[in-house]
């Protein structure tokens, strides 16, 4: 007897989640959709520089995977890192990418975009969208979401194929292979690039 | 460009390229493990280098004035103009991919865009929802399985690789525009035409190179990082065949609420900037 609702149990639970599966989808989307709202408020063109860092600075550590991208973007280097280069380095790099970033997106002046679907990728889901710009045609923009104790966060970005995080990893590689393999050096450099930005 | 017409500077880079193919195939790993494959990195960076001593003197320059001088519809009826002047060679290549309905986009867009756009000048087939995709002989050779060989900075050309070294020759020999040029003697018409189309591509990138180089520790990796994504993005064609731009919430199945929130948009960026 027991063991029949056992089974029943089990397939109440398989059921919940199989039911679970397209919302979480739907979840993503409107996620994404959120964001594109929230974006378009810190990278308007009438939002000072300095607001603008401090809107992504909260941006950022809301709705990014800032522990998993920290460890991504220092490649093979996070496992030769000391515990404590590896806990300034996520310090530093959360910094260092909000500063470059602010900058770097403020070009799309917080144009709408269009939510266009979603795919699942392995355990983390890929939300499209397209952003159309004014002179430059449009833009496909895939975000990457992994579910982190019941909230999304974005682990990648891909704005035209280009995915942010490797091109983040590859120049920080290229600064520590350049300097001998020392992680210390990267540390050095973003200490330097942030104290020059304040 | 138009040095590409010079057959003793042609033989000589694809000379060149295919060295460089030949002697550097297995992309050796650097001692900090992530292969760049990028085994001329010295030189790189010295070429790198002296490109942005003439981009800052000369090119970024020319491009400012581009846009200070031209009002925005005249550039745009410039980029039209040069975009529908290479439509032979994307359609060729195209073609060449098996990528028939691209093609087609590509025969439609210059049909519609000589004939109602006056000569290119205005891309009425992006508003028919037929938009422009880049194809070039790099693509082709890269969907025939070539490997792109190590990473290149071309002298005032920039990023590139041998096989994109050899397809931008290979295009530039089979452009219809300049064979016409080289055959009535005027050089002068594909030297003009790669003057334009180098500033007003420049013109289109100010702001973002300038962002990059800014904010980058090593500005030389972050660019060598961006083609060689730029380029496999383009490779898969993952961007030309998105679906059709114009139809979103009904086709594709866009919940009514999220629809809401990405239409009220603009209306609540009104608000902030107040």
């Amino acid at each position: 007897m027991t063991r029949r609702f056992q089974v029943i149990g089990a397939l109440i639970v398989l059921t919940g989640l199989l039911a679970a599966a397209p919302a979480g989808a739907q979840d993503a989307q409107a996620f994404v959709a959120q964001l594109g709202n929230q974006a378009i408020q810190v990278l308007g063109p009438s939002v000072s520089p300095a607001q603008r860092v401090a809107r992504f600075r909260q941006l950022f550590r809301d709705d990014f995977d800032v522990p998993g991208l920290g460890q991504f973007v220092l490649g093979r280097y996070w496992r030769t890192a000391t515990p404590e280069e590896q806990q300034e380095f996520l310090r530093l790099f959360q910094e260092y990418i909000v500063q470059a970033y602010a900058a770097r997106l403020g070009e799309y002046g917080g144009e709408p975009f269009r939510v266009t679907g979603s795919r699942p990728s392995g355990d983390e889901t890929v939300v499209s969208s397209l952003i159309e710009r004014a002179n430059a045609g449009r833009v496909q923009v895939d975000w990457y979401l992994i579910n982190r104790g019941g909230a999304p966060k974005i682990t990648d970005v891909y704005v035209g194929g280009v995915s942010m995080k490797v091109t983040q990893r590859d120049e920080f590689s290229s600064v520590i292979q350049r300097n001998g393999g020392r992680v210390d050096a990267l540390l050095a450099q973003l200490r330097q690039r942030l104290a020059a930005a304040r | 460009m138009s040095l590409r017409r010079s057959p003793l500077f042609v033989s000589g880079l694809m000379a060149l390229g295919l060295a460089l193919s030949g002697c550097a195939a297995p992309g050796p790993t650097a001692a900090g493990g992530e292969a760049f494959n990028d085994p001329l990195e010295d030189t790189n960076r010295a070429i790198f280098d002296v490109n942005q001593v003439i981009d800052r003197n000369v090119l970024l320059p020319a491009a400012k004035t581009y846009r200070t001088v031209l009002i925005p519809p005249m550039r745009q009826a410039f980029h039209d103009f040069m975009q529908n002047l290479n439509a032979p060679v994307v359609f060729a290549n195209d073609v060449l991919q098996g990528q028939f309905g691209l093609a087609a986009n590509t025969l439609g867009r210059v049909l519609i865009n000589t004939s109602m756009g006056m000569g290119g000048m205005f891309d009425f087939a992006t508003q028919f929802g037929i938009p422009y995709h880049p194809n070039d002989l790099g693509i082709t050779l890269a969907t025939w399985g070539i490997d792109e060989g190590p990473y290149l900075v071309l002298p005032v050309l920039g990023p590139s690789n041998p096989r994109d070294l050899v397809g931008q020759i290979g295009d530039g020999f089979a452009d219809p525009g300049d064979q016409v040029a080289s055959a009535y003697h005027r050089i002068w018409a594909s030297m003009a035409r790669a003057l334009v189309s180098g500033i007003d591509e420049r013109s289109r990138n100010i702001e973002s190179l300038a962002d990059i180089e800014r904010t980058s520790l090593d500005y030389y990796a972050t660019i060598r990082s961006l083609y060689r994504q730029r380029r496999a993005a383009q490779i898969r064609h993952e961007e030309e065949n998105l679906p059709n731009p114009a139809p979103v919430q009904s086709s594709l199945g866009t919940s009514p609420a999220m629809s809401y929130s990405v239409a009220t948009a603009p209306r609540l960026h009104q608000v902030s900037t107040k």
